[in-house]
């Protein structure tokens, strides 16, 4: 299954120095390993999004260790201070070593 | 002859059989083991330390009666100065009552500028939510909520 994420920065018109808000969404499963399947009884194995790390510019300035308490497509806020113009990059790794990126640009006014 | 091949297949059986339950209780025992108890992951996070009472600084809004256990949104906001020797460098989000009850853990740097994490999490049952603050000397803050759940999400 392909594995999908995005980043969005959530203000706009934000300046250098300003604490701003991110958020981040992920289309995945988060099976506890303990529910199973209606029909067949067949049990779900454990199969989760477990780590997401940020970079802003080259330097990991988050990262979030998940588990299976997250609610199924997790969706996550962290704040982030603006240094300058660049780029946020977030990468996702499941628990079955899947992995995927997705960038944002950082564009401060003025 | 025939005899003592005969019995020696038997005894070869009866030890198989004494194994066996061996064998049944260590699949068990795995199976067990994915379970996250609160109390063993807050032993970890703690590792001999006492929490600090952080409801003076730690600000949690998270609904008390959420209309489905599958998402209960968990926003926190830490008051607390984020300067390069002093900052918040972790906040992990736990319940209480789930079977795997470690819901998140963020790793903060001073680059976040401030101490602030929303989170979706889900509850099987009433309970409470932890969340857990450690700044960069080692210091614990602990905050907590109860949320009803009528409707149950989780497996």
């Amino acid at each position: 299954m392909e594995l999908r994420g995005t980043i969005k920065i959530l203000d706009e018109g934000y300046k250098v120095g300003d604490v701003v808000k991110a958020k981040i969404i992920v289309i995945h499963k988060m099976d506890t390993g303990f529910t199973k399947d209606k029909e067949s009884g067949k049990q779900f194995p454990r199969f989760y999004m477990k780590e997401i790390n940020v970079a802003y510019n080259g330097k990991v300035i988050a990262h979030f260790d998940l588990d299976v308490a997250t609610s199924q497509n997790p969706v996550i806020q962290f704040p982030f201070k603006v240094t300058g113009a660049g780029e946020l990059v977030v990468d996702f790794i499941n628990s079955e070593s899947d992995k995927a990126q997705k960038k944002v640009a950082v564009t401060p006014v003025g | 002859m025939e005899r003592r091949s005969f019995m020696k297949g038997t005894f070869a059986l009866a030890t198989i059989g004494l194994l066996n339950p061996v064998l049944f209780h260590h699949a068990l025992a795995a199976e067990e083991a994915i379970e996250m108890p609160y109390k063993d992951l807050i032993e970890e996070y703690l590792s001999g330390k006492k929490a600090t009472d952080g409801s003076s600084i730690m600000t949690l809004n998270v609904p008390e009666e959420p209309e489905n256990g599958a998402v209960v949104p968990v926003e926190v906001t830490i008051n607390y100065p984020m300067n390069t020797d002093n900052y918040i460098s972790n906040i992990t989000v736990l319940t209480t009552k789930n079977k795997v009850n470690k819901a998140i853990s963020f790793d903060l740097t001073p680059e976040n500028g401030m101490a602030y994490l929303y989170v979706n999490v889900k509850m099987g049952q009433t309970q409470e939510v932890v969340v857990l603050a450690k700044t960069n000397k080692g210091q614990i803050y602990k905050a907590s909520k109860s949320v009803r759940v009528a409707l149950g999400g989780c497996g």
